[in-house]
């Protein structure tokens, strides 16, 4: 269909019923007919009765109508719609008739309608097209030694099979799933659309099951980096938000005072050293100056374990920081509470359980504790817990 | 027992949030606080002419910065006013509210101003849990808030797939509360018919516990205005919501005391116990009509619901399985979609209290309760397991 003015005849009459104020229209009886000639033109009857407005394109005879528009070409029409054409202008040049009530016209339609405006120009984002254009945004320099073949398989409308290698520095794109992808990654074309668009959000996407990842983890998160962002084509310019980037790295030192002091002295002994709380026997591990129940000073110090038993544990698969180096963790690893022989039942322990220990671990495994080959009364006296068999 | 009465009664009358998201990068902290601070002043129809006192607080060292009330002064609007700095770590929000209430109680200020903020985004987390341990030991076993022992412990008591089925379900239901909230951070759209396929596909973090049964980290900010009786009568612009009485249970303990051969009373139980007792309350699930509860995690979540509503044996697997935990249940929890949905530290546990306070004013929105909301609990969460509880009250008559 003929586009003036970036937009069709047909489309204005489309857009009618989204347009129409059905509370502005109260007691409004009418029916308008429009004929466009040339390139682009049609015709078309408004019916507005009881607050609904109908719009019909019809073949041949209008039939009886309270006004009738006529336009001789689309161009016309559109450019009086839109007030790029002055409708007086037209009227007395005679491209454009009004036969009926044209007062009526004049004051009625723009009270009962939202003004026509063009729609704004979108770009189609699709999957496929993204995807046929990630040669474009391949970063060589970042991915210079980086061997990886991974796929989507997209679902839906306007979904498909892709299967994506990066090696030797460059990266091919091909349709269909090869058998020895590192990682499989199967969602709704909509959803990778949205993605890479930046109206999903990938992490959220990924929680809620919307993305499935089959094979490696580590390879589908690394996936990003290879690329220059997808740029939205469709999307606003926006301002440019910076952020600075600080790293503070803080040396510290603290007082043991004497109780804890006794604790680290212990271990160089290979000994755990509780306190104990002369009113309810408790024996407070670590050690404590004071018993937060009795509310009075604890003197006496008892050795527990070393050999003790498992009470629960948490097994790790998130790979998290070590603590005391900053380092992060292999994964899996557990942190296991333990009951060291001779405590009071509310009195637990907890450390670090050995890795080759991890597949026999279990609530009530019996552990004991392996010792640094020269403990001096630190964190890393203790190396772990192992399971006694 | 202390009687913990008050000097005249106190009122919330102005609430104010940011959005909640993981990423708010269009705005520093201070913009970001004075949002919320805007939020309230409207809220209330006052201006900070008619704040006396500022009450500011939020998780130290999440976001490594110290002192970061000085920062703000301009986004709290604090120059020429009282001000206080406060930080409990993961209860601080509630805390803020409990300070705050007192301050006013007490007669030193007749209207505080509290606000709890968090930019999780800005500084590193699991740094700052990390420095919160005992240096003196516990922080070489410091993992952050990841832990599936909750989960082992009810697995041993329910069994296994009633546990994980009641928690995922408990998880899917949050974030049908989140979906109402437009302000919520996460919303993630699911369903229950998601619940097995979740079960199995969403990845393990540490044991039972998986992605989706954890929290967020989000950055946002809340606010609220409270004032005395006597200001209360001379009219506000929203209903004023009434602070019955408010409790807080520490531990002096570490972690590893928590699962010895015999468990430790819960600070939760404790805590509810006595707030209860003092209230005369026998039956909490019977007087209030919503819990906004701090649940950083699904088992969390279910097993903390039990502790505080001092229920027995698996009655809260029972309610839960039955839906009473619903926004059309029996006792609706966390209408807002909770911690799960949004969790910007520092302003969470005040979040409670606030969404608590909302629905008792018939002003939540998209998640207001149907039904009248006359009675509302809410609590906080930090640390080795540290607890404060709010009662909030529609009308001043107990």
């Amino acid at each position: 269909m003929a586009e003036f003015f970036g937009t069709t005849v047909a489309d204005i009459f489309n857009t009618m019923p989204k347009r129409f104020k059905p509370e502005a229209s109260k007691g409004v009886d009418v029916v308008i007919g429009y004929d466009c000639g040339g390139e682009g033109g049609g015709k078309w009857k408004l019916t507005v009765k009881d607050q609904v407005a109908k719009v019909e394109t019809v073949e041949g005879d209008l039939g009886p109508c309270t006004a009738t528009i006529i336009a001789s070409d689309a161009e016309t029409f559109i450019g009086v719609t839109l007030q790029k054409i002055g409708a007086i202008d037209a009227l007395s040049q005679g491209k454009m008739k009004v036969v009926g009530d044209t007062r009526m016209l004049m004051t009625l339609l723009p009270q009962i309608f939202v003004q026509y405006t063009v729609p704004e120009k979108k770009t189609e984002v699709t999957a496929r097209g993204i995807l046929s254009a990630i040669g474009e945004r391949f970063r060589p320099d970042k991915a210079a030694g980086v061997t990886l073949k991974y796929g989507y398989d997209l679902t839906g409308e306007g979904g498909g099979q892709f299967t994506i290698t990066i090696a030797d520095g460059t990266c091919t794109l091909k349709e269909g799933l090869d058998s020895d992808l590192a990682v499989k990654m199967t969602m709704e074309a909509v959803t990778y659309v949205g993605m890479m668009t930046g109206t999903i959000d990938g992490a959220a996407a990924f929680t809620s099951g919307k993305v499935r990842i089959d094979g490696d983890m580590m390879a589908a998160a690394a996936t990003g980096k290879y690329f220059d962002k997808y740029v939205d084509p469709n999307a606003e310019e926006a301002e440019e938000l910076l952020s600075l980037k600080v790293v503070t790295s803080i040396n510290q030192r603290f007082a043991t005072g004497p109780v804890m002091g006794k604790w680290f002295a212990g271990l160089r002994e290979k000994k755990f050293l509780a306190s104990v709380c002369p009113l309810c026997k408790r024996t407070l591990i670590l050690p404590q100056e004071i018993c937060q129940f009795c509310h009075v000073r604890t003197k006496e110090y008892v050795e527990l374990g070393p050999e003790g038993y498992v009470t629960n544990f948490d097994l790790v698969y998130f790979a998290s920081p070590d603590p005391l180096s900053g380092e992060v963790r292999d994964t899996p690893y557990a942190c296991a509470w333990i009951m060291l022989e001779g405590a009071t039942p509310e009195e637990g322990f907890a450390f670090e359980i050995k890795r080759e220990d991890l597949p026999k671990l279990k609530i009530g495994s019996r552990v004991r504790p392996v010792w640094a080959e020269k403990p001096s009364g630190s964190f890393r006296d203790i190396l772990h817990f192992e399971i006694i068999d | 027992m202390k009687k913990h009465e008050k000097n005249r009664n106190v009122a919330i009358i102005g609430i104010g949030q940011t959005t909640l998201s993981s990423h708010k990068e269009d705005q520093n902290q201070v913009e970001m606080v004075a949002e919320a601070v805007r939020n309230v002043l409207a809220d209330a129809n006052m201006t900070l002419d008619d704040i006396d006192c500022i009450v500011h607080g939020n998780m130290e060292l999440f976001e490594m910065q110290f002192q970061p009330d000085m920062w703000h002064a301009l986004g709290c609007g604090s120059y020429g006013k009282e001000e206080y700095r406060i930080t409990t770590g993961g209860t601080v929000g509630a805390t803020l509210v409990c300070a705050s209430d007192s301050l006013v109680a007490s007669g030193q200020y007749d209207t505080v101003l509290c606000l709890g903020f968090e930019k999780l985004q800005e500084g590193n987390t699991t740094g700052g849990i990390t420095n919160m341990a005992d240096p003196l030991w516990f922080r070489n076993l410091q993992t952050g808030a990841l832990t599936s022992t909750t989960a082992t412990e009810m697995i041993k008591e329910f069994g296994k797939d009633r546990v994980l089925r009641a928690a995922m379900k408990y998880r899917i239901m949050m974030d049908k509360h989140a979906m109402l909230n437009e302000r919520a951070h996460r919303r993630l759209g699911l369903e229950y018919d998601q619940l097995e396929t979740l079960m199995e596909t969403s990845p393990q973090l540490v044991g039972e516990l998986r992605l989706i049964h954890m929290c967020s980290q989000s950055d946002g900010a809340c606010a609220m205005i409270l004032t005395h009786e006597d200001r209360v009568k001379k009219g506000t612009a929203k209903p004023p919501v009434w602070i019955r009485d408010h409790e807080t249970s520490h531990r002096g303990e570490n972690m590893s005391n928590l699962y010895g051969a015999q468990k430790p009373k819960s600070t939760h139980r404790d805590c509810a116990e006595r707030l209860f007792k003092r209230n005369g309350i026998t039956n909490p699930l019977e007087y209030f009509d919503v819990f906004e509860m701090y649940d950083p995690s699904a088992y969390w979540g279910l097993d903390w619901l039990r502790e505080f509503l001092l229920l027995k044996d698996d009655a809260v697997l029972k309610l839960m399985e039955a839906g009473e935990f619903d926004l059309d249940g029996k006792l609706p929890v966390n209408p807002s979609g909770g911690v799960i949905a949004s969790n910007p530290i520092g302003a969470t546990a005040m979040l409670r209290p606030a969404e608590a306070a909302l629905q008792i004013r018939g002003d939540a929105g998209g998640h207001q309760i149907k039904k009248e909301v006359r009675h509302a609990l809410a609590s906080g969460f930090g640390g080795t397991l540290w607890t404060v509880m709010l009662m909030l009250e529609k009308e001043l008559n107990w």
